[in-house]
């Protein structure tokens, strides 16, 4: 049997193959969508001599594979060029944002979890009950309400109609609330740590109450989804002959329950929501379209609207690398319940 | 003569299905003495494991037991539950669920027909065997207690162990005496392969591993169900001189399940026949092979080929195997459309007559008197199809 | 129902050519024996019915604007708003502020949009959009995928590798933001196609001869051309292949060890025959189950493209959402109604899907297990 480690390393090792090809694909991506970045930045009555100034100091005349070793050399760097609209650098500009979308994304999945796991065992073990009836009604309409309209919906009910959370935006980071727990002030001032406390609650206030709507917008659907493949997993798996037998040797209830059907159970579980993290960031960027929060999402539509590349590029490969990465976590948590996938 | 260490009376097990009510069990009788193997034969479908996990008290819904009393002679719990008691007896049925299930290890013990199918795939043997051991400890320890079996195994737990399942649950202590029950049931290297998936085992290993961890409570009697179904002829040999063995070493009691005489013949000392639910014939090993009342344990007796006296044909009982649904079920003899000696009495229920010997007892007319043609019923009196020989 | 398990035989006799008996068997029982699967059922007819017939049930002309009667509130309802008018008393010019109640009207039971658009004609014609680019598009990922996972999965070795990290690098795109990428930087092409009811003159005809509640007619003059969001469909297709693509591999995978394949390769079958002949018919189960979770997905994702302003045309449910945002303090139903009609439909297509997977249990790990 394989080890963990040489397992996780192979994982690794197809990851960066993965990013590889992203980089490379959205590379060619922008050779064959019509349309020149030079009809973007050049002004309506730009002379020919004048776009071709532009579209050289772009490195656009370059032959393509010149561009393209050009591009992945600067991005192993850590240098992602420059917006084609505003000149400023991508890098610092995707990195702003990406805390944004990441609390986000976080917070969403993690209420999932903590929700739908429980919520889908219940269903299992008490079946034909009401909170069964319940779990399976409200996880129905979870995956088939579009995110953006359910979105919408909070906000005109909680937010218009009886004012319990400000409609959008985002004015206060996680780490900016955070940061007035622990101030470090310096060698000079000694390493004192004044505790700010008051800033902090009502900044923790602030973003917990900003957050709420799109956290729960976003996370829905994946509520939803994990509580119907815990539920019928459970069923599936409580109907095995294991559990009969654990059963039999006097395991207590609660532990064939845990201990056996709910490992078994999520294990197909975790494939599955491995495989729908891309809905997620999709969810992410159309929650951040309703709300107007912050994040990659809006920064890439709007950089997709401006045709604005090294923006767009930037923005894709983050998200793309972001998301193999987190593929790797799930299918390291994945062989750590099911060991046969390592041989 | 040893003495009776479960008294099984007028046990029935019903399932509400969609379909109806299927009666799997009616109106069982035996029972099990100390330190002797008790073989229950019958067809697929004739109501034998239903029996056996009735026993257990492992049926699930849609079934449940219906009526009857399971004795076992055991005198603390008699003591302690008088309202469920009959001198050193207690019915099982009577007595609290908590206290009923924490029999099972200590008192009974299962292994089941597909030993691949009854261990958890994502946990390694001898985890799980140790998971069976310890169990015992903690209950051993605080006896009473059920919420003992599952100390300092709280809700995070669970999940973390749901996710990351490590020995969280069981000590090394139980490790270790996992390892020595590998190796009491004749597992080479039990050290390594305790720490293997079940998917690595053969199917012999595994079911070594089975009862190995069926002996971990060191239970007084142990049900198996068809535990060598599933196995190669080889290797069906060797498990069953295993059992054999522990059973001898341990004077434990067997409930041995399984349709197939052979092994009845080699590691029973009584034997029980099952037939649409009820047992028809019972009696010693002796009774029912050389002398069956019942045509039914006649026809399976006389369907094995005899290598001494070789009939051109061999001699099957016609017909098929009952339903069992309450709606299609009538009040007479549940063999009679098959029998070959059905008569006008075999119209009403025959109930269970003793017919001298040890315990020799069958359901059937013919244990007090003759076949006679005269009152035979006629070929087709249950339908056409040529069901009766 | 017994007219309901009639129409249904009709249809699964229909499809006999193609399942097995035994699986119009499970699929038969399965819905006779499930409340969520009939439901499911009547809800997909209602919405296709309504897509299909739209000239003819749509009570308004969906893009016909009357700005006075923009914001009409759905029946049951009604909206307050601040009107400004001057009005001149004694030569002088006074301005009033006055709260008017804006009531809603039989014409109009869920209301008009901002334009003064009918919200009921527009929830009924984007029922099209939505089914068309949600069937066309996963027929188009189907037809993409399907082969490429046969061919992967019965061939495996290199061929396999290749493909797989292809579709690797395909998932690593979450595929609404792949799909935003390509609908926004291939421009949203769209096709208009003539709407046969109303070429043909059919619409005028029925339509003259019904009448609204109060004495009112049908308004004749509906829209003579359906725009059809080609670029979204292709994308949706091209974005979606790989899932048809997985499990057509896990099937041709386990199906290349069958003895019959081996059968049918001893007598000199060829690759492609053995595909079409024996994988093929094999795996469709599996297929259409994901198939129909597809749909689902597509239809959520082209009413996601919709909203964003990535979408070809402005007759969508998606659409709607987005302009109801702008009303969200004043006309919520904007907003609620193409919602609650996507909500339906796809709750619809779920518990289709469902039901197929209860009677047929492919046994996949689909992404949302049965109820």
């Amino acid at each position: 049997m394989a080890s963990f480690g040489r397992f996780l390393a192979k994982r690794v090792l197809q990851g960066l193959v993965v990013i590889f090809g992203v980089i490379t694909v959205l590379f060619l991506l922008r050779y064959i969508t019509p349309g020149s970045p030079v009809d973007f930045i050049a002004p309506l009555d730009a002379s020919q001599a004048t776009r071709e100034r532009i579209a050289d100091s772009l490195g656009l005349n370059e032959p393509l594979y010149v561009q393209y070793a050009d591009y992945v050399v600067s991005l192993l760097q850590g240098d992602m060029g420059y917006s084609y609209r505003s000149g400023t650098a991508v890098r610092p500009r995707v990195f702003a944002k990406l805390p944004a979308t990441l609390e986000l994304a976080v917070v969403a999945t993690f209420v999932a979890i903590a929700i739908s796991i429980p919520l889908g065992v219940v269903s299992a073990t008490r079946r034909h009950t009401v909170p069964d009836y319940v779990a399976t009604l409200f996880s129905l309409l979870g995956i088939s309400t579009p995110n953006f309209w359910l979105g919408v919906m909070l906000v005109v009910v909680l937010a218009v109609q009886f004012g319990f959370f400000p409609t959008s935006s985002r004015p206060v980071g996680l780490l900016d609330a955070l940061g007035n727990l622990v101030v470090i002030a310096g060698p000079e001032r000694g390493w004192a740590l004044p505790l700010r406390v008051d800033p902090f609650l009502s900044d923790m206030q602030n973003w917990l109450l900003h957050i709420v709507l799109p956290a729960i917008t976003l996370g829905t659907y994946f509520t939803a989804l994990i509580t119907r493949l815990t539920r019928s997993g459970m069923l599936d798996q409580l109907g095995r002959g294991y559990v009969r037998a654990a059963r039999a040797k006097g395991l207590p209830e609660t532990l064939v329950r845990y201990r056996h059907a709910l490992r078994n159970t999520l294990i197909p579980v975790i494939t599955v929501v491995g495989l729908q993290l891309g809905t997620l960031i999709g969810g992410a960027v159309i929650t951040e379209a309703v709300f107007d929060w912050p994040g990659l999402g809006s920064l890439v539509i709007d950089a997709i609207n401006n045709r604005d590349w090294p923006l767009i590029q930037g923005c894709l490969v983050v998200i793309g690398a972001g998301f193999v990465i987190v593929n790797i976590v799930v299918d390291a948590l994945y062989a750590k319940l099911n060991p046969q996938v390592m041989d | 003569m040893a003495r009776d260490l479960l008294r099984v009376e007028n046990l029935s097990t019903r399932f509400f299905t969609g379909e109806g009510q299927v009666n799997a069990v009616e109106s069982v009788n035996f029972d099990v003495r100390e330190g002797e193997i008790l073989g229950i034969v019958g067809e697929s479908g004739s109501g034998k494991s239903v029996t056996a996990l009735s026993l257990v008290d492992l049926v699930e819904s849609p079934g449940r037991i219906t009526a009857g009393q399971v004795w076992l002679r055991n005198p603390d719990l008699a003591e302690e539950f008088p309202e469920a008691a009959d001198g050193s007896f207690v019915d099982l049925r009577e007595l609290p669920n908590g206290v009923r299930r924490s029999l099972r290890g200590p008192t009974f013990s299962m292994i089941f027909q597909d030993p691949m199918s009854s261990f958890n795939p994502s946990i390694t043997v001898g985890e799980q065997i140790a998971e069976a051991v310890e169990v015992q400890r903690r209950a051993t320890a605080n006896p009473r207690s059920t919420r003992s079996r599952t100390q300092g195994y709280g809700l995070a737990s669970y999940l973390v162990d749901g996710l990351a399942p490590g020995r969280d649950y069981t000590d090394e202590a139980s490790h270790e005496r996992a390892v020595e029950l590998l190796e009491q049931v004749g597992i080479p290297d039990p050290a390594e392969r305790a720490d293997e998936y079940p998917h690595e085992f053969s199917g012999g290993m595994l079911q070594r591993a089975m009862i190995a961890q069926a002996l971990a409570g060191e239970p007084d009697l142990l049900v198996a169900d068809e535990p060598t179904t599933a196995l190669d002829v080889t290797i069906q040999a060797q498990i069953l001189e295993l059992l054999r063995e522990i059973q001898t070493e341990r004077d434990m009691s067997i409930v041995l399940i399984t349709h197939d005489l052979g092994v009845i013949a080699r590691m029973c000392d009584r034997v029980g026949v099952m037939y649409a639910g009820e047992i028809v014939e019972r009696g010693t090993l002796e009774d029912v092979f050389d002398d069956p009342i019942h045509p039914y344990t006649q026809g399976l007796i006389g369907s094995i080929p005899d290598l001494d006296d070789p009939a051109p044909r061999l001699q099957p009982i016609e017909g098929n195997v009952p339903s069992l649904l309450d709606s299609e079920m009538g009040e007479r003899c549940y063999f009679a459309n098959r029998c070959p000696k059905a008569m006008q009495e075999c119209l009403q229920p025959p109930g269970e007559r003793e017919a001298g010997g040890e315990e020799h007892a069958a359901r059937c007319v013919l244990v007090d008197r003759e076949y006679d043609e005269l009152d035979a019923l006629p070929d087709n009196y249950f339908g056409s199809g040529g069901e009766r020989g | 129902m017994p007219l309901l398990d009639d129409l249904l035989g009709v249809l699964l006799r229909g499809l006999s050519g193609v399942l097995s008996p035994r699986t119009i068997r499970n699929l038969r029982s399965e819905l006779r024996s499930s409340v969520l699967a009939k439901i499911g059922i009547v809800l997909i007819v209602v919405v296709l019915l309504m897509a299909t017939f739209a000239p003819l049930v749509a009570p308004w002309n969906p893009t016909s604007q009357n700005t006075s009667e923009a914001r009409e509130p759905p029946l049951g309802f009604s909206r307050v708003e601040n009107q400004t008018t001057q009005q001149t008393v004694d030569g002088e010019v006074q301005i009033i502020n006055e709260q008017v109640q804006v009531n809603a009207t039989a014409a109009h039971p869920l209301g008009t949009d901002g334009l003064g658009r009918d919200m009921l004609s527009r929830v009924i014609y984007g029922a099209r959009t939505s089914l068309l680019v949600g069937l066309l598009g996963t027929m188009l990922a189907m037809v993409i995928g399907v082969p490429v996972g046969l061919v992967s999965g019965y061939y495996k070795g290199r061929v396999d590798d290749t493909l797989m990290r292809i579709a690797d690098v395909s998932l690593a795109f979450p595929s609404l933001v792949l799909a935003i990428a390509l609908v926004g930087l291939f421009g949203q092409a769209s096709v208009p196609v003539p709407d046969p009811f109303v070429t043909f003159g059919v619409a005028e005809v029925i339509r003259g001869a019904m009448s609204l509640p109060g004495g009112l007619t049908y308004p004749t003059g509906m829209p003579e051309t359906f725009t059809l969001p080609g670029t979204v469909i292709v994308v949706v297709g091209v974005v979606n292949w790989v899932w048809f693509a997985r499990v057509a591999r896990g099937e041709a995978l386990g199906v290349r060890e069958e003895e019959y394949v081996k059968a049918a390769k001893s007598i000199g079958g060829s690759d492609g025959f053995i595909i079409r002949r024996h994988v093929l018919p094999n795996s469709l189960t599996p297929i259409l189950v994901l198939g129909t979770i597809q749909v689902a997905a597509i239809v959520l994702l082209e009413s996601a493209l919709s909203f964003l302003g990535f979408s070809g045309t402005t007759l969508s449910w998606g659409f709607d959402i987005a302009q109801g945002r702008q009303y969200q303090t004043t006309a919520w139903w904007i907003a609620a109604m193409p919602g609650l009609a996507i909500v339906f439909t796809v709750i619809g297509i779920n518990l289709v899907g469902d039901w197929l997977r209860d009677a047929l249990d492919p046994g996949i790990e689909g992404e949302g297990g049965g109820v």
